[in-house]
């Protein structure tokens, strides 16, 4: 059995990714840290495993794999305990850091600690964009000369929108994803990013607007779109849509598209119901064959992380500057 | 009374004006100019030579729907003669021919209009309506796309696959999107481009871009034009605000599909209709506002002024997908 922990279940996604170790029958779930012990207790209940007051407690249980999704800025010191503690694995909610140091730093200590390291990017587990990936790679669309991207959503709040413990708004929390995906489906590294940035939906501090140009050497481009920007009232949380446009056609993809469309007169609302596979399931099955001791070649690694991360700050840099920037790796 | 017009290009869009001229109350057809003498012909009496018609066929009013770089010519000319002007979009593939007729025409003090049509079509008139009255709070993050393929003239030669000529997929078509934004979100004050324009290779075949504007209030929009779809036109437009969004695609909105058996039994291709009233036509509107304004001595409501302030964002556009710069407008 591979004995899995979680640090922090202060991103939500950190709920899915519990269930997805209960259901599968090779892990066992050893326990949850979290900082806040009512939220951890309560979690830990949920899903019938141990709550720790301690990340050390926890990570002493002689742990597999470690799935970190505390607040951003919280992620390297998740990381580095993790790797210390002699993990074969660990598993980081995105982004990877709020800074391309920490990223660095973390992917040092894993290297040094011989601990694999990923990051979670759940799209990559979309079986559209799989099959996206599948049409591109096969040529279907000719050469790729740009993709279109947004990864809209409705503001999450909480401590999303504490600069202090996330990092930033809207960019680094949505930028990241399909910044990731784009490097699959070009198979080339982000030169320069473009953004204009604002934070006109709420007035505050945080930026909850972002319109990124990712430029890919001097002939392929790509905007995203990773706002905020989703009202109250949208029938779902937000979307990722990629068209990508080759010399030979346009492929659109909506991956959050299958829904059934529920008018709800007792709610006064218009939701979407999805019915499309989950991604997260597939991400965490992944996770495990990592902890396991095997292989996960379609999982992101810290490295993946990095880069998507350094599109993110150069898109905040490019807003500071008023003119686009080099993406900064090292 | 009736105005005497004359239209200059009997080709796809001369061919949609004269339709329109000739049931439009107050206003009669009476000359064609185009070189195409045959072309001319089949929408009214036919000139080769603009001096020649405009001494046999006494016009009151010009309408220049001529190849873009041919505009200046005809506006110049019939500003001298005194006669009321219509011209299409874009003013002009640079921005001194734009203020070459500016000149011209305010020195002849004629009334004049340009051909943004948008402003007519009830989808694109109704959502500035909209954001007019509040539906969307403060606008914030817009979109807007207009993609299809590389127009095709039939055989003719193809002045649309020559960006010199044309402007490229910036400047003929998302220039449409550049003035409905600046309708209804205001002054530009940056714009960031990237496109296929510069890649020699990809010209005469298609073209790609996506822009970003910063707007005077703060607002951002991103804009995609497309001459790289190869199936039919479509477009689509949201606006977000801080209390709500508004949202259309052409896609969705077509009240009448034909999707219809073959002789051979196989399935043909479904072609969507998106039928208006008589009379509401947005080719139809904007010519009749035309009339209406000179028949009250009204200013017409499309300026010149206006159609410059469009070409400028999109001439900055290309200039920033050429240079690879940021571009701000005073
Ligand atoms: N508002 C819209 O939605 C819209 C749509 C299409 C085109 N347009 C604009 O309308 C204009 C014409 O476009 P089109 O698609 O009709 O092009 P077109 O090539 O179909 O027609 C142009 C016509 O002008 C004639 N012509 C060429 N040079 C001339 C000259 N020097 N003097 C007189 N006639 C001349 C040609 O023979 C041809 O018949 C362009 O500026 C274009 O951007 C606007």
């Amino acid at each position: 059995m591979i004995k899995i922990g979680i640090l922090s279940v202060a991103h939500p996604h950190a709920q899915s990714y519990a269930q997805a170790v209960v259901d599968n029958p090779d892990a066992t779930f050893t326990g949850i840290y979290d900082a806040d012990a009512k939220r951890g207790q309560e979690t830990a209940a949920r899903f019938g495993t141990e709550y720790f007051a301690s990340p050390d407690d926890l990570l002493a249980g002689g742990l597999d794999g470690v799935i970190v999704a505390s607040e951003n800025v919280h992620h390297r010191r998740h990381v580095e305990a993790a790797a210390g503690a002699g993990v074969r694995a660990i598993l980081c909610e995105k982004p990877l850091a709020t800074t391309v140091a920490d990223a660095q730093a973390m992917i040092n200590a894993c290297a040094a600690a011989n601990v694999r390291l990923a990051t979670a990017f759940p799209c990559r587990y979309s079986p559209a964009f799989r099959r996206l990936l599948e049409q591109v790679r096969g040529g279907a669309i000719g050469e790729v000369l740009a993709i279109r991207g947004t990864n809209r959503g409705k503001c999450p709040f909480h401590w999303f929108v504490d600069k202090a413990l996330s990092g930033g708004g809207a960019v680094i929390d949505h930028a990241v994803h399909v910044a990731d995906l784009n490097r699959l489906l070009l198979g080339r590294e982000a030169t320069s990013v473009y953004a204009e940035i604002g934070s006109g939906f709420h007035g505050q501090e945080w930026d909850d607007t972002g319109f990124l140009s990712i430029n890919y050497g001097d002939e392929v481009f790509a905007t995203l779109d990773t706002s905020w920007s989703r009202p109250k009232t949208y029938p779902t949380w937000g979307d990722v849509t990629l068209q990508v446009v080759g010399t030979g056609g346009v492929l659109d993809a909506d991956l959050f598209a299958q829904n059934i469309t529920h008018y709800d007169d007792a709610a006064g609302t218009v939701t979407n119901s999805h019915w499309g596979s989950g991604t997260d399931a597939a991400l965490v099955a992944d996770f495990l064959r990592l902890a396991g001791g095997e292989t996960a070649p379609n999982i992101a690694t810290g490295e993946d992380g990095l880069h998507a991360l350094a599109v993110a700050l150069a898109a905040y840099h490019s807003a500071k500057a008023g003119q686009p920037v080099a993406v900064p790796m090292d | 009374m009736s105005y005497r017009v004359a239209l200059i290009g009997a080709g796809t869009m001369g061919g949609v004006h004269a339709g329109h001229w000739k049931t439009m109350p107050g206003a009669e057809l009476v000359a064609v100019v185009d070189p195409r003498t045959d072309a001319a012909a089949a929408h009214g009496a036919p000139f080769s030579d603009f001096d020649t018609m405009l001494a046999q066929a006494k016009p009151d009013i010009v309408d220049v729907c001529t190849p873009t770089p041919f505009h200046r010519e005809y506006v110049e000319k019939a500003a001298a003669a005194g006669k009321a002007i219509f011209v299409e979009k874009p003013f002009a593939r640079s921005l001194s021919d734009c203020d070459a007729m500016l000149a011209a025409v305010t020195r002849a003090g004629v009334p004049a209009m340009s051909g943004h049509v948008l402003r007519y079509f009830p989808e694109y008139a109704g959502a500035k309506r909209l954001v007019d009255a509040g539906a969307v709070g403060t606008p914030v993050a817009a979109r807007t796309a207009r993609m299809a393929g590389l127009p095709d003239l039939g055989g003719r030669p193809n002045w649309y696959a020559d960006p010199a000529q044309s402007g490229g997929v910036v400047l003929d078509m998302i220039l449409h999107d550049f003035d409905w934004l600046r309708w209804t979100l205001g002054e530009v004050t940056r714009v960031y481009g990237k496109g296929l324009f510069h890649l020699t290779k990809h010209t005469g075949v298609l073209d790609y871009a996506l822009v970003t504007l910063r707007f005077a209030s703060g607002a951002v929009a991103h804009v995609t034009g497309s001459w790289a779809h190869p199936g039919g036109f479509r477009t689509t437009l949201e606006i977000a605000g801080n209390a709500g969004l508004i949202e259309h695609d052409s896609a969705r909105t077509a009240p009448l599909t034909a999707s219809l058996r073959t002789k051979g039994g196989g399935g043909g291709v479904a072609v969507p209709e998106s039928p208006m009233a008589q009379g509401q036509d947005p080719y139809y509107q904007e010519i009749a506002a035309f009339v209406h304004a000179l028949q009250a001595g009204e200013t017409p409501p499309v300026t010149l002024a206006d159609a410059r302030a469009a070409t400028r964002i999109a001439l900055a556009a290309l200039e920033s997908i050429e240079t690879g710069k940021v571009v701000t407008l005073s």
